[in-house]
């Protein structure tokens, strides 16, 4: 098959994926419990105010028909309008994503670079004491809830020690020009650093043991015992040789990373007060507000679904021995 | 057939009188009492399990269902006929500083079928109590039949009351003059008139204080979110405001007269400015009133619905001619209603009022105005709302700003206040004690809880037997020791309840409800009067009363 055909079919089943998130996502939301009505309209209307109001917001049609506007609108590009917030969610769910973007992209950056550099050093210590003692401990911090050890971390770095700010994104009352000049400024960092490192924490297991496990593979394969008869150090074995074969798989994980990353950031984002759309998405599913929760998760779907098809497209293109077929 | 069915009847009721082994009604059936999970709200979910435990010593088989405030809410509100008893809470506002809200609403005959009175109490010399209260403008007759309105609530308990529990607040009492700090009845000590009188001790100017809830909108013809109040209540202002007292005091009116019981008159104070500048005029006070009279707030409008017209007399009077008398009308109208500039409002009311699907609850303005102590700084998403003092205010508050920070994780808002990120800790939903702990630990935090005139109970539903029996219920709500209840589910932070009109409203909380012996064996005694038989273990109806809603 082409290469333009492959990724035209892959498109076609983009589409299809989608559209099957967003009907579970407006079946979901229907089938709980409560009404939304119960959750943000003051008990003290009338009957008739209640009424207007489910007729605006459509609650008042068939389900199937509710469908039907929810679908026609989503191809324009229309999420709706939040019950709770009375604003465009679209409007709203785009202005909370870059925050949470730039909290993952910083804790996978950090991640992976904690990951391939430990897996490497692993691989090359395989059998030792070091890495009998490592191996449990990385399995054990990815067996760790994330608001757990964000708690602790909250707890020893910040009421503690009092080197980092307890939430928030930046300092009470501060002002920056843009969001360019809020991300380059220290203070945010100061605050990004605990939430940041709390996903790492909890997700550098993935690319330590990918890349320690790749290692292996690669350092028996002939090449490398081919530069051990030509008696090259071990240190340019593993990292010039060895390293630079195992990294391919680890980096198109990276893609598929930053999708579950998103979802790592709803509880992280409550416990740190960060504004992203993960803390957006717990209020929106407690209050009832189908719209904003629909919107939400349909951002955060569309974000996996296009990094793991950059994945794949990734990987045949840096390796091009993987069949098309 | 018929005839033969008549026959065992009256064979069988002829049977029933002679022996006297079967005397009592039918079995009661499983009762069911529904809480929120434990985790939203650990006093209610602690309180439910333990009154389930009392009732069941009385011969009771009480299921308790566990769930989520959404689906609780519908099942009470919307499927009235469909539950047993609940346990349910209303929430202090400066509003219902004045009882009618409380007194009339949840226990109104009028308000059973859709409105407040979800529990479907029906009481014809209550009704005429509470009607009678709501035209009596002489204060003193009032109190009077406020007083007697919660001594036949007391007698009837349509409701299981429970408690009044406290609001804790904390600041950081080296950053703010603890003198300056203000303690309104019922509220505590987050209100407007701390804001506006906070004195700096320090280089510190700003109060930072935290929410745990995001703010939904910034907008005077809404009434949004609890956090959102704080907001609005700083940058408008109103004509008279609920003072520390408890009671309206003047405000943005330099003073208000009853001409008679159906008209007030109003002088507005001189010198007003909008934050843009622009004066405030009487045009804008009548704007304002017939903004929530139209049709684009309507959350406002039954705070309106009695005003017939309202008349400018001159540039600084105004006249409000009422439908028929009301003394609330001082709280839940004048002392309620933001004042809004009628050059920004007009045109926007015009626009919405040709959309049919929206309406001023929709429209958030870019930069608020209003003529408040504080003006709008900045709103970011999720994060905080900055307003700065006003220094042109007649009552211009002492701090530089009032940032408010949303902060969802409890824990490290206490963190915060610590830390200094925050200096006023005004949204504590955690236990109260370790928040003195944390105090005692460091020194320079002042706690302050205030009894609040909101409170928890047990709601009984009237439409289903045997809840329609004041003596059952009577027997089911003595069966609890507040006290117990007050240590045990809120942890001594609450004060024992059996009126709807809190002991923080001193004025009208009628104290000779307080006093009633509770017990067990209380409970038992009143059944048995009333007709109650415990067989097996189980209680029965008194003779001749079946079960109607068994499975």
């Amino acid at each position: 098959m082409s290469g333009v055909k492959r990724f035209a079919s892959r498109l076609l089943q983009l589409v299809f994926v989608l559209w099957a998130v967003a009907t579970i996502l407006f079946l979901i939301f229907r089938l709980m419990p409560g009404s939304p009505l119960a959750a943000y309209i003051d008990p003290t209307f009338t009957e008739e105010q209640q009424r207007i109001l489910m007729a605006r917001f459509g609650l008042d049609r068939p389900l199937f028909e509710q469908y039907l506007i929810y679908l026609w609108n989503l191809l324009h590009g229309d999420l709706g309008e939040s019950f709770f917030y009375r604003q465009p969610v679209g409007e709203r769910v785009l202005m909370l994503l870059p925050n949470t973007l730039v909290l993952s992209l910083f804790s996978i950056i950090l991640a992976y670079m904690i990951g391939v550099v430990g897996g490497a050093y692993l691989a090359w210590k395989r059998g030792s004491f070091v890495e009998g003692a490592t191996i449990p401990f990385v399995l054990t911090t990815r067996a760790m809830p994330e608001f757990w050890l964000g708690m602790v971390l909250l707890a020893v770095f910040s009421f503690s020690l009092g080197w980092f700010p307890a939430g928030g994104m930046r300092t009470a009352g501060s002002e920056y020009p843009s969001l360019l000049a809020l991300y380059t400024s220290g203070d945010f960092w100061r605050h990004l650093f605990l939430p940041a490192l709390t996903l790492a924490i909890y997700f550098h297991g993935l690319p330590l043991l990918l890349m320690r496990s790749n290692m292996l593979d690669v350092m028996s394969e002939d090449f490398v015992t081919m530069a051990r008869i030509k008696g090259l150090s071990n240190w340019t074995i593993v990292v010039r040789h060895a390293a630079r074969n195992a990294l391919l798989p680890v980096a198109t994980s990276l893609a598929i990373a930053i999708g579950y990353q998103m979802q790592g950031s709803v509880v992280v984002e409550t416990v740190f007060s960060w504004p992203g759309l993960g803390r957006e998405l717990v209020r929106a599913v407690s209050a009832s507000d189908y719209p904003l929760a629909q919107g939400a998760f349909l951002l955060i779907a569309v974000v996996v679904i296009l990094m793991n098809l950059l994945a794949d497209l990734l990987y045949g293109l840096l390796d091009p021995r993987i069949s098309h077929a | 057939m018929r005839n033969l069915f008549k026959a065992t009847t009256a064979f069988g009721l002829a049977l029933s009188v002679a022996g006297p082994v079967f005397a009592a009604g039918d079995e009661i059936r499983e009762i069911t009492i529904f809480s929120r999970p434990q985790a939203a709200q650990p006093s209610e979910f602690q309180f439910v399990q333990l009154i389930a435990q009392e009732w069941r010593r009385l011969g009771l088989d009480v299921n308790v269902e566990i769930m989520p405030w959404e689906q609780m809410a519908d099942i009470v509100w919307y499927n009235r006929d469909d539950w047993d008893t609940t346990g349910w809470q209303m929430v202090g506002r400066p509003e219902r500083s004045d009882p009618d809200e409380l007194i009339f609403n949840l226990f109104h005959t009028t308000t059973a079928p859709t409105g407040y009175n979800f529990i479907g109490y029906e009481n014809p010399e209550y009704d005429a109590i509470v009607e009678a209260q709501r035209t009596e403008t002489d204060i003193d007759a009032r109190r009077d039949l406020i007083h007697r309105a919660q001594a036949i609530l007391a007698e009837d308990q349509p409701n299981l009351m429970l408690a009044h529990p406290q609001s804790t607040f904390a600041y950081d009492n080296t950053v703010w003059d603890p003198d300056s700090v203000i303690d309104q009845g019922g509220i505590g000590i987050r209100n407007t008139w701390t804001f506006i009188n906070l004195e700096p001790l320090g280089d510190q100017r700003d109060v930072v204080l935290n929410s745990t809830d995001n703010v939904q909108g910034i907008n005077p013809l809404w009434i949004s979110g609890g956090t959102d109040s704080w907001i609005t209540e700083l940058i408008w202002d109103r004509l008279l405001r609920i003072g520390p007292d408890g009671l309206p005091q003047p405000w943005a009116a330099e003073s208000y007269e009853w001409l008679d019981d159906s008209t007030v008159e109003v002088v507005l104070r001189d010198g007003m400015t909008w934050h843009d500048g622009e004066p405030v005029t009487v045009e804008d006070v009548v704007f304002s009133f017939e903004a929530a009279m139209g049709d684009e707030a309507p959350m406002y409008s039954p705070f309106v619905s009695n005003i017939a017209d309202i008349e400018i007399v001159d540039d600084s009077t105004v006249q409000f001619h009422l439908n028929a008398p009301s003394a609330a009308f001082l709280t839940a109208s004048l002392s309620k209603l933001n004042l809004i500039p009628q050059h920004i409002w007009e045109p926007v009311l015009d626009d919405l009022a040709t959309r049919d699907e929206e309406n001023a609850e929709d429209y958030q303005e870019e930069i608020p105005i209003g003529s408040g102590p504080f003006r709008f700084s900045s709103w970011l998403t999720n994060e905080e709302v900055v307003l700065e003092a006003n220094a042109d205010h007649f009552s211009a508050p002492n701090v530089d700003r009032w940032i408010l920070r949303i902060v969802p994780n409890t824990e490290a808002s206490l963190g915060m206040l610590r830390s200094g990120e925050i200096n006023f800790l005004s949204d504590y939903p955690g236990d109260p004690n370790i928040l003195i702990e944390i105090a005692g630990e460091d020194g320079d935090l002042e706690v302050v809880s205030t009894v609040d005139m909101g409170f928890r109970y047990v709601a009984f539903n009237h439409r289903r037997p045997p809840f329609s029996d004041p003596a059952f219920r009577q027997a089911l709500s003595m069966a609890i020791n507040r006290d117990l209840i007050v240590g045990a589910a809120f942890r001594g932070f609450a004060v024992p309840s059996n009126s709807v009109i809190s002991p923080a409203l001193a004025f009208w909380h009628n104290d000779d409800v307080d006093e009633f012996e509770t017990g067990v064996e209380v409970a038992q005694a009143i059944l048995a009067e009333a007709g109650y038989e415990v067989i097996d273990g189980r209680l029965h109806y008194p003779e001749g009363v079946s079960e109607t809603l068994g499975e």
